[in-house]
């Protein structure tokens, strides 16, 4: 069945709608990042010297927050229609996997789009970045890109689990994402073997891109950099859309 | 087994197998559905039928086996088939934190559809949810939910209707309620496939599939397994009783009674049927034990 907008946006509409009425869910996904984001600016205050460029660190600490947040939420939401029955049904009345896929991404973007502008808001004034204009508007787009990175994988384990309790496993590989990604080490620096897990990890393209960008570098200046995070994501998103299937 | 295909044949099925690994869900399921029925899919737990409704629907693929519904190939032609057939799982399957109005909207816009505001108001009249329409599902009681869940299999005018356990956890009076809906649909042409494994409800049906671990053990009308009963009759002469067990008792009484000698002296005469219950599970019974034997050899 060719995929029809009208479709997509019926999904999208009713998950917004959803999203209405689930105010803890909406405050979880945007109110907790902004909150450990700020207990991370406690613990550098007391810690970090005042010479020390925290950018560096602090931004894509943050990246992380959000990948992390995006991912566990849409993972756990997606697992909840697959449980509850309704995924069977939306199937089951006509809508074909692209249409589910994309009318998730849709209204979820539109609650990554709220999540990355204040986050970045957040660290500009928290830890008086000074960034220009430009930079910012730079920095929020990959933040974006990565908040959507975050809901096709989040999409592609719920593809694997029957139930919310198979969510938890993949936890900790997020987790690991912050070492193999080359926030705190360089990636160089990690065995040769882990260096090709750091690869598969989205954060890995975020880290090197908002290292770039910190470093003053402009992201048009760059096209393979540019195209990194995009392109990782067709890939994912061809993963899903492989993996959703109605279940045996 | 042959099965005999006209016109009024909505679904055809053909020695359907689906196996789940070692598992064998259904083993050669022949059975043929007319248009306009309620059509039953009686068994226990386990027994295959939502297997089989499933199979009906796409939802899965057969392991082997011939499947036609409304013409068309389950499998293949899944898109097509989808926008005639409505769908009610077992659970309620419904977003729980909106209405029924956008439940059933949301279900509906699946279909290519005209008038769906139109619709959602008539199905929600029809299941009697007007009055609540706009309140949110998790206010709602079990019963209420399969309403609504109903709602959102009809609202695209199906033609047919494919019903899993459909009144399981609801009381009597709303399971009457129920079937009032299922036959003022099935008088619109609707044809109805539900599955139970409530014996009192299955003679609601038209026709009855009786599947035991993935066998057919019968498929007919409720009254000629009836028919085909077993009875017991006890004959009176004055203190002293016969007992006697036939089957199909209104053919058999005459040739009886004239056996018995039909005279002054029969002062009672009692007839006890067998309920459909001891039907199915002398079925059920029948088919364990020739399993056993076939076992051992």
């Amino acid at each position: 069945m060719i995929p029809s907008i009208k479709r997509m946006g019926a999904i999208a509409g009713r998950i917004l709608k959803q999203l209405r009425h689930d105010h803890r869910f909406v405050a979880i996904s945007l109110v907790f990042p902004l909150a450990i984001i700020y207990f991370i600016k406690l613990v550098f205050d007391a810690l970090a010297s005042p010479f020390f460029d925290i950018s560096v660190y602090v931004i894509p600490y943050a990246a992380f927050i959000v990948h992390f947040i995006t991912f566990i939420l849409t993972a756990i939401v997606l697992v909840r229609e697959r449980t509850a029955g309704t995924l069977a049904r939306m199937f089951v009345s006509g809508y074909n996997q692209i249409e589910i896929i994309s009318g998730y991404l849709i209204a979820y973007t539109v609650l990554a789009t709220a999540q990355s502008l204040m986050v970045l808001l957040e660290l500009n004034l928290l830890f008086e970045l000074g960034y220009g204009i430009k930079v910012m508007a730079e920095m929020y787009l990959v933040m974006w890109l990565l908040s959507i990175l975050s809901m096709a994988l989040g999409m592609l384990v719920s593809n694997f689990a029957r139930n919310e309790g198979q969510v938890f496993p993949f936890i900790p590989l997020v987790v690991l994402s912050v070492i193999l990604s080359g926030i705190i080490l360089p990636v160089e620096q990690l065995p040769e073997w882990s260096q090709i897990l750091s690869y598969l990890t989205p954060l890995y393209y975020t880290n090197e891109v908002l290292q770039e960008l910190i470093k003053g570098k402009a992201l048009v200046d760059d096209m393979a950099m540019l195209l990194r995070l995009p392109a990782y994501g067709l890939i994912l998103l061809a993963m899903v859309t492989a993996t959703l299937r109605e279940r045996d | 087994m042959e099965i005999s295909m006209n016109d009024h044949t909505s679904i055809h099925i053909q020695n359907l197998h689906k196996n789940f690994g070692k598992v064998q869900a259904l083993k050669g399921v022949n059975l043929a559905v007319d248009s306009g029925q309620v059509f039953g899919l009686l068994g226990p737990n386990g027994a295959g039928k939502t297997t089989l409704i499933r199979l009906l629907i796409g939802a899965t693929q057969p392991t082997s086996g011939n499947l036609s519904v409304l013409s068309l190939n389950p499998g293949k032609q899944k898109s097509a088939l989808r926008q005639q057939i409505g769908y009610m799982p077992q659970s309620p399957a419904l977003y729980e934190d909106l209405s029924p109005t956008d439940n059933i909207r949301f279900f509906g816009r699946a279909h290519h559809n005209g008038s769906l505001s139109k619709h959602v108001d008539e199905v929600l009249e029809f299941v009697g949810l007007s009055q609540r329409a706009d309140d949110p599902v998790y206010k709602f009681s079990g019963g209420m939910k399969q309403r609504v869940s109903l709602a959102c299999a009809l609202v695209h005018q199906p033609k047919m209707l494919f019903l899993d356990e459909p009144t399981s956890g609801i009381d009597p009076k709303l399971r009457e309620v129920f079937w009032e809906h299922f036959r003022e649909l099935t008088a619109t042409g609707v044809t109805i496939v539900v599955s139970t494994h409530q014996m009192d409800e299955a003679l609601y049906c038209d026709k009855l599939a009786i599947l035991h671990e993935g066998i057919l053990l019968a498929d007919d009308t409720p009254s000629n397994l009836l028919w085909n009963s077993r009875a017991k009759i006890k004959i009176w002469r004055g203190p002293e009783v016969s007992e006697h067990e036939v089957t199909n008792y209104p053919d058999a009484l005459p040739g009886l009674l004239q056996k018995e000698g039909l005279d002054n002296a029969i002062s009672r005469i009692e007839v006890e049927e067998d309920r459909l219950e001891t039907i199915v599970l002398r079925m059920i019974n029948k088919q364990i034990g020739e399993k056993n034997q076939g076992d051992r050899k």
